[in-house]
Order: C-alpha cells, then sequence, then structure tokens
C-alpha cells in the first residue's frame, strides 16, 4: 500500500451552526498507532465517524487504505474496523452468532469464517464466552467479543473510539495490549480516547484536538518537551490557556454535539 | 412509609413526563382527536351505505300459478321504489344464488277445502343470507306482503323464509364481516413492536454505529430489516385469521346460530394471498416512520398515529362494503380490507386482485425507498435537535441541501402548542360546536367561530403575552398581495371542485347535504346571512386559528411547505367530512401558502372570503346544479380556465414574496 494507511486532508464538518470539525489534516501510517485526545466537543468522535463512513464530510477528503471514503464508503468498509465503548453487541445473539453474521457481512462463509472464529477464541481467550448471549456477559467480555468482531476480516486500519470507556484496569490493559500486538501485524490503528495517560502509554503518535481544530500533532515526547511539560496533561492544559488567551471560546452551544 | 418521599417522587415523575410534550399529545390530545374523528367516518361511512342500499330497488320474481298470486304481485307492485318484479323464469333459485336476482317468491296453493273454497297457501320467501342485498329484499319482500294479509281475517297465504345459501358460503360471509378488517388490525400490530425494535431500538442498544460501519448497502440492511417486520406480521396475521376463523364459527355453533355454517377453509387459506403483501406495506410503512425516531418511546409516539392511521382505511372499508373496483382498488388499506373481503365471499376478479396486490407492493416498495433514505446515520447519529430536525431531515430527504428555512418565528411559536390548540380545537368541535350547531345551524356556528375558535386564539396570545394581530400576523397587504388573493379565491373553487369530482366524487346525499346546509330549501336564510355566516365568519375566525397559531407554530419547526401540509391536513381533518376531506385539505394547503407567502394573515383571510362567498353565492342562485350539467368539453374549458386564473394568482403571491424583504418591518393595519 504506497502512502499513509489513513490520510484526513483539511476535513470540515457542520453541524446546523457549529463547526465539529474544522480543517483537520493528519495521517497515519500502517504499523502506527496514532492517538487523537481532547476533550468533550473536541471533534475526535466526529472524525473517526466520518474516517468509517458514518459521517459525510462538510469539505475535505479522509482517506483509507488509499480510498476516498466519501466517494466509495463500502470498500473502505471492507477495510477496516471500527470499535466503540459501547461494544455494540446485539444483546440476544451469541457471540458466535454476532460474530459469524458481521462475518459473512464482509464476505466470509463457511470453513474460513468459522476457522477465523475459532482462532479469535483463542487470541482473545473467549473460550466459554462465545457461546453464552451477549446480555449475559460482562463489560470486559462483552469488549472482547467486540474486538473479535472488529478484527474478524483482519483489516488493514483499525478505528477505535474511546474502546477503553466503562473498563476496569485489566479489561483496559487488556485492550492495550490486543493493540500493541495488532501494531506489530502491521496494523495502522487510530485511537482516541480523552485519558491522557492511556494515550501516553499506547501511542506512537498524538493529535491534541480542540475545539475541532488539531492543535499541535506528534509523538508523547515531543509534544512534552515542546511545553517543558512533564506530563501530556499539562502540555495539554498549556496550549489550551494559550488559545483561549487569543481566542476565547463562546458560551457553550446548545448546538451539535456528536455522540 | 415516608408520605414526604412519596410526594416528592411523585411530583418528580409528573412533572418529568408532562415535560415531554410528545407524550402529552399521545396521551391526551390524540385520543381526543382519534376517537370522534373515528365515530363520525364511521357514522358517515354507515350513512353513505344506508342510503345508496335503501335507493337501489330489489329485482325479485314470482314462482307459481297466477291465480294464487295475484295478491302478491298486486302487492309487490304496489312498491314500485323497493321492489322490482321480474319475469319468472324456470331456475330462479339458481339466480337468487347466482345473485341475478335478489330474492323469489314460491307459492304452492293450498289445499281446496271441503267447501269448496281455497286453501291456504304457503309463500316461501327464497333469498341468499349470504348477500345483503338479498336480505334487504326478504325484508322488504316481508314488509309488502305483510302488508297484504288483512289484520283479523283469516290469511289466504302464510309466509316463511328460506335461505339457499350453502353452510360454505353463509361461514365466508360471517367471515367477511370480522376477518378481514381484524387481520389488517393484527398484520399492523403483529408490524409494530418489531418495527420499533429493528429501527429505534437499534440505536437505543448502541448497535446502530456497528451495523452503519459495515460494508451493506443501506437499502439491503433496511429490506432485511423490513422483511423479518414483514415474516412477523404475516405471522400474527396467520395466526389472527385461524384463530378468529375457528373461534368465531365454533362460538356461533355453540349458541346454536351458526349450525348452518361452515369454515371454508379454502377461503381462509386464500386470504394468505393478501396478508403477505399487506404485511410487507404495512412493515414499510412502519419501519420508515420508526426510521425517523431517535428512541425507543419517540418511535412508539410516532407510531401511535400511523397505526391508527392504517386502522382508518380499513375500517371504512368493513364499513363501507365498497365494491372492489376502480378507486378502492387502489386507495392503500383500503383496497387489501375489500380484497381479503371478497376473498371470503368467493368473488375473487383477478384482474382487480391483480392491481390491488401489484399497487399494495409498490406501495410498500415506495415506503422501503423511504425507509433507506430516513435510516440516515447523519441524522440518527447527531444528537443537537436543530440539524436532526424534522424539517432538516425532510430536506435531505427531498436531495435539498440548503432548501428553504423555517420561518422565523416567535419563540412562542411552535409545533406542540399548534398540535395542543388543534386538539383542543377538535375536541370543543366534537363535543361542544356540533351538538350546538345541531340544536341550531346558525346560531351555533356564530358562537362556535366567534367565541369558540376566536376566542381561543385570543386566549393564545393573552397566555403568550403577545398582542392578537402579531400572534395572526396581520398585517397590511400589499396591492399585488390583494390582487393575487382574489384571483385565486375566485378560481380555486372550481378547481378543487373538478378535480374531486373526477377523481374522488361524493356520493349524490352527501352533495344534497352540504347544498341543504349552504342553503336549506326552506328559503330561510337570505343570500347576505349566509355569506356572514359562511364565508365572512369562517375567513375571519377559521383563518385566525389555522393560519394564525397554528401555522405559524408549525412553520417554527418544519420547513414551510411541509408545514403549509401540515396545516391543510388539520384544516382539512377540523370539518369533520370524509368526502370533504381530500378537497378542504387541499383548499387548506392553498390558504397556508398564502399566508407564508405573503407573510400576512390576510391575503388568506382574503382567498378564503373568496372562495366561500362565490360558492355560497352560486349555491343560492342555483349554478351548481347547472355546472354539473355541463358537458364534458365545457367542464374541462372551464377547468382550464380557473387553473389559469389561480397560476396568475399564484404568481403575483409568489412575486410579491420575493419582492419583499420577510424581516422588513410590515405595515400594521
Amino acid at each position: 500500500m504506497a502512502g499513509p494507511a489513513v490520510a484526513v486532508k483539511d476535513l470540515v464538518k457542520v453541524f446546523g451552526e457549529v463547526r465539529a470539525v474544522d480543517g483537520i489534516s493528519l495521517a497515519v501510517d500502517a504499523g502506527e498507532i496514532y492517538g487523537l485526545l481532547g476533550p468533550n466537543g473536541a471533534g475526535k468522535t466526529t472524525t473517526l465517524r466520518i474516517l468509517a463512513g458514518l459521517l459525510a464530510p462538510t469539505a475535505g477528503r479522509a482517506v483509507v487504505a488509499g480510498i476516498d471514503v466519501a466517494a466509495a464508503p463500502r470498500a473502505a468498509k471492507l477495510r477496516l474496523g471500527f470499535l466503540t465503548g459501547t461494544t455494540g453487541l446485539y444483546a440476544r445473539l451469541t457471540g458466535r452468532e454476532v460474530l459469524t453474521y458481521f462475518g459473512r457481512l464482509h464476505g466470509l462463509r463457511g470453513a474460513p469464517l468459522a476457522r477465523r472464529v475459532d482462532a479469535l477464541c483463542d487470541a482473545l481467550a473467549l473460550g466459554p464466552l462465545i457461546d453464552r448471549r451477549c446480555e449475559a456477559l460482562s463489560s470486559g467480555g462483552k469488549q472482547r467479543i467486540s474486538i473479535a468482531r472488529a478484527v474478524l476480516h483482519d483489516p488493514q486500519i483499525l478505528i477505535l473510539d474511546e474502546p477503553t470507556a466503562g473498563l476496569d484496569v485489566l479489561a483496559s490493559r487488556f485492550l492495550r495490549d490486543f493493540v500493541r500486538a495488532e501494531r506489530a501485524r502491521g496494523k495502522a490503528v487510530i485511537f482516541s480516547t480523552h485519558y491522557l495517560a492511556e494515550a501516553e502509554l499506547l501511542c506512537d503518535r498524538i493529535g491534541l484536538l480542540y475545539r475541532g481544530r488539531l492543535l499541535r500533532e506528534g509523538t508523547p515526547a515531543a509534544l512534552r518537551a515542546e511545553r517543558s511539560a512533564v506530563s501530556l496533561e499539562e502540555a495539554f492544559l498549556g496550549l489550551v490557556e494559550e488559545l483561549e488567551a487569543v481566542a476565547p471560546a463562546a458560551p457553550p452551544s446548545t448546538g451539535g454535539q456528536a455522540r | 412509609m415516608k408520605a414526604e418521599h412519596v410526594a416528592l417522587v411523585y411530583a418528580k415523575e409528573l412533572r418529568e413526563t408532562l415535560r415531554d410534550r410528545r407524550t402529552i399529545i399521545v396521551m391526551v390530545l390524540f385520543p381526543l382527536v382519534v376517537y370522534p374523528l373515528l365515530s363520525i367516518l364511521a357514522a358517515q361511512v354507515l350513512a353513505s351505505k344506508e342510503a345508496k342500499q335503501e335507493a337501489r330497488p330489489s329485482r325479485v320474481s314470482i314462482g307459481g300459478p297466477d291465480a294464487d298470486t295475484a295478491d302478491i304481485r298486486r302487492a309487490i307492485e304496489s312498491t314500485p321504489h323497493t321492489l322490482i318484479l321480474v319475469p319468472s323464469a324456470a331456475g330462479g333459485r339458481a339466480q337468487v344464488v347466482a345473485g341475478t336476482l335478489d330474492a323469489l317468491v314460491e307459492v304452492r296453493p293450498g289445499v281446496r277445502a271441503p267447501d269448496g273454497g281455497a286453501g291456504t297457501a304457503s309463500v316461501d320467501i327464497v333469498f341468499d343470507g349470504a348477500r345483503e342485498e338479498s336480505q334487504r329484499a326478504r325484508d322488504r319482500l316481508n314488509d309488502a306482503l305483510g302488508q297484504a294479509r288483512p289484520v283479523g281475517c283469516e290469511p289466504r297465504f302464510t309466509m316463511a323464509d328460506q335461505s339457499v345459501a350453502p353452510r360454505a358460503k353463509m361461514g365466508g360471509y360471517v367471515l367477511s364481516k370480522i376477518l378481514p378488517l381484524a387481520v389488517i388490525l393484527m398484520v399492523v400490530l403483529g408490524a409494530f413492536y418489531p418495527a420499533i425494535d429493528v429501527t429505534a431500538g437499534e440505536r437505543e442498544r448502541g448497535t446502530l454505529e456497528t451495523i452503519l460501519s459495515s460494508p451493506i448497502d443501506r437499502f439491503d440492511l433496511m429490506t432485511g430489516k423490513v422483511l423479518a417486520v414483514a415474516t412477523l406480521a404475516t405471522l400474527s396475521g396467520v395466526l389472527n385469521l385461524a384463530s378468529l376463523s375457528v373461534t368465531l364459527l365454533k362460538g356461533l355453533a355453540l349458541t346454536g346460530a351458526g349450525t348452518a355454517l361452515t369454515i371454508p377453509w379454502g377461503r381462509a387459506l386464500a386470504t394468505l394471498i393478501v396478508i403477505v403483501p399487506a404485511s410487507f406495506q404495512f412493515a414499510s410503512l412502519l419501519v420508515a416512520v420508526g426510521s425517523i425516531a431517535r428512541s425507543f418511546k419517540e418511535a412508539q409516539n410516532l407510531l401511535t398515529p400511523v397505526y391508527f392511521l392504517c386502522f382508518m382505511p380499513a375500517m371504512v372499508a368493513a364499513l363501507g362494503e365498497y365494491p372492489l373496483a376502480g378507486l378502492p382498488a387502489l386507495v392503500p388499506g383500503v383496497n387489501v380490507t375489500l380484497l381479503a373481503r371478497d376473498l371470503m365471499l368467493a368473488k375473487l376478479h383477478p384482474g382487480t386482485a391483480a392491481v390491488v396486490l401489484g399497487s399494495t407492493l409498490l406501495y410498500g416498495g415506495l415506503c422501503l425507498a423511504l425507509a433507506t433514505r430516513l435510516y440516515d446515520s447523519e441524522r440518527l447519529l447527531y444528537a443537537a435537535d436543530d440539524a436532526g430536525s424534522f424539517g432538516g431531515w425532510l430536506q435531505r430527504l427531498l436531495g435539498r441541501g440548503g432548501g428553504a428555512a423555517p420561518v422565523p418565528a416567535s419563540p412562542a411559536d411552535d409545533a406542540a402548542r399548534a398540535a395542543a390548540l388543534f386538539g383542543i380545537g377538535y375536541a370543543l368541535l366534537y363535543f361542544v360546536f356540533l351538538p350546538l350547531q345541531k340544536a341550531s345551524f346558525a346560531r351555533g356556528l356564530l358562537i362556535s367561530q366567534w367565541v369558540g375558535l376566536l376566542g381561543m386564539v385570543w386566549l393564545y396570545a393573552r397566555l403568550s403575552a403577545r398582542r392578537l394581530r402579531d400572534v395572526l400576523r396581520f398585517h397590511m397587504p400589499t396591492a399585488r398581495d390583494v390582487a393575487g388573493a382574489l384571483l385565486v379565491g375566485l378560481s380555486a373553487w372550481v378547481v378543487l371542485a373538478f378535480l374531486v369530482e373526477w377523481v374522488f366524487p361524493a356520493p349524490q346525499e352527501v352533495v344534497d347535504r352540504l347544498r341543504d346546509m349552504v342553503t336549506p330549501r326552506d328559503g330561510s336564510r337570505s343570500l347576505v346571512i349566509n355569506l356572514f355566516l359562511i364565508a365572512v365568519t369562517p375567513a375571519i375566525c377559521e383563518e385566525a386559528l389555522f393560519r394564525g397559531p397554528i401555522l405559524r407554530g408549525l412553520a417554527a419547526r418544519f420547513a414551510p411547505a411541509t408545514a403549509a401540509v401540515l396545516t391543510g391536513i388539520l384544516f382539512g381533518l377540523f370539518h369533520m367530512d370524509l368526502w370533504r376531506l381530500v378537497p378542504t385539505s387541499l383548499l387548506g394547503v392553498l390558504l397556508s401558502w398564502v399566508a407564508l407567502a405573503s407573510g400576512t394573515i390576510v391575503p388568506a383571510m382574503i382567498v378564503h372570503l373568496m372562495n366561500n362567498g362565490v360558492l355560497v353565492t352560486v349555491s343560492q342562485l342555483g349554478g351548481d346544479d347547472r355546472l354539473s350539467k355541463l358537458s364534458t368539453p365545457a367542464q374541462a374549458a372551464l377547468f382550464v380556465a380557473a387553473l389559469g386564473v389561480l397560476t396568475a394568482g399564484v404568481l403575483l403571491l409568489r412575486g410579491s414574496r420575493s419582492a419583499r424583504n420577510v424581516a422588513e418591518p410590515t405595515r400594521e393595519l
């Protein structure tokens, strides 16, 4: 694959009178974990939803695996796995039924699909969870099934929207280990969170988002060094204060908050 | 138990629930509107059916020696309006069964008495118990022949009824009275919760993003959902069909009333061909509406009115006993109910059945296409009300990125208040105004309109702390507005009258009733009084309510075109007349458009005044009769001319709007 696995160029998304994403450009290479960081309403989820083909950009382009998502959403979706903190599982189906359903939507069937499900059961230690109804699983169990669902078709790109939200320490660690393993397999991972410490632990590069704009981009170490900060949080707060001094934020909008 | 805590929780729960306006509308206003509407609909349909059946004379014949039938013949011939005597022929009973004859009077001579006098003859009235016309013929014959038997004297003949309907036909007839409506209702009910589950439920469970980020076309996704809902609806319909058939007929047999009935399983099975496409149609409709909703509760609120909308045509069809031909074969809900009935009665016409099934599948397909467009991640994943509004969504649905924005409105105007005003007005109309008008038309109408409708608007203005003229947008119109309104008012009634006569003709008795209301035959109201009652009064009072807070409230929420259409439909419903629903709604849409286009209510009042005024004048002068007797080319010429005048009026009003800045302060009267 020539060029970056994910490329976003001058991306804009307007909801009513709210510019949720305001001219973001970034690129993520294969074998890289890129963290999108920012407070609620910064534009992280909207950016990821555009990349996942759920929202159409108002302006700009989002390209995954060389495919313009807006122009060919189906082809793009075949090459990416999308995971959110809500897990998005059908409560009345078993884990195996969920995986079979999404596997078939991705074009897998028969013995190859069964083998892939079994392989994921081993890799993610799903064990007996796989044949239980999803409604009966713990948050960690649901998230494991959900990870299996997202990587079932072995996508080149993983888009993870706050995947650790609501997970306990062990489950969060499991997820981070899994993401690192995917990076080692050459996958591009774009990962949003508002836990700065988690991003620092996991990401190769980080993009700091605020009010729909990309404030800074770089490795965690470079971002800290730029602000002479001891932590990413301190660096981020310094940047925000600087920005607020120049252009104070408008009163909280009643307009769009993507969720 | 701590009473204070109970009271606190009670007050909090009530406050929270009552702040959800949609809950209030569905819980309170909806029943206030729906039940009166259903009762009026049922009464009008039944009255129309009764009048039609009464107007049709029964074809009867007599079998037996002439000498013994002379009295009977005379009795029948004395009631030419209700009974037509056709010459007797062989196979009279077969004709009754076939439906070419409504009833047959079979006379058997009595045994001569020993003194040589004529014995008592016996008369059998042979009819088909599975056919309404035949039952009516039996009743009419019983009345006519009963009068031919002198009271207190030895009767010259005895009478007995004899149905020739086979048991299976009777079974089919009984089932046809109840099953079609019940099955259609069960199909809709069977689709109700599954439709919510696959649309709003998907969002509430958090699976929406997962499925929409999968490589599946939205059409495929929605087709799968609709087919799943349709399957469940079909199952519901089939189970109800089987259970109702057995229960009904066995229940009747237990009471002794159904000993002459058998379940026509073949016909009941044939009804399946209606259930499957009907399930698809209703499932598509409910899924499409469910796709708008962003929560389970919102979906319930939206689908409840839709359920009743599905119920109404089925009820009209079941009560009205319309023949399945022409327009009824194309009206959704009506057509499937009538086809189910005809299948029960074994009266299937393959061509008509194909039209019904084809149109039903077509409507289902259109609803599916709509559902596909509505299941829009842009809207469903976006939380804010403004961008996710129905109006904004409708713009996207119509493929317009920008489109007309909702009309700037006072913050006091909103759709919920408009709906509440309509609901209150509708309830008042049904429970207060109509009884008043029944007691005394003129006095009742004046009170209803000036005190009721105008009073409501005045009260609304007071409660929202605004001037009445601000609530009404009562501003001086431009000369161009007035000219446009005059042209529209002069021509709209002609265009609407012809459209209705060609597309949706009302029964003659409805036309006569309306004419009597407008211009009583006894000449008790002069033209001037009539004009004040039927033209001036509604032009001010109805316009004040509908083109005032209702239209403005809806326009604050929806795009202008949507607001005009919704207001027009509410205006049509407010007239509580099934046959006038379409023309009145169309007039309501036009009046709403005029008010929005001109930015003031005055031109709409002028149009309403002109429209009703011309109608009253033409009716009083007997011109409406002459109009309907015109030749087809003359009617077409008149229609085209009126359409031309209407178009000129519309263009004037449209130009007027573009020439004036809507935000510019308008001149007040």
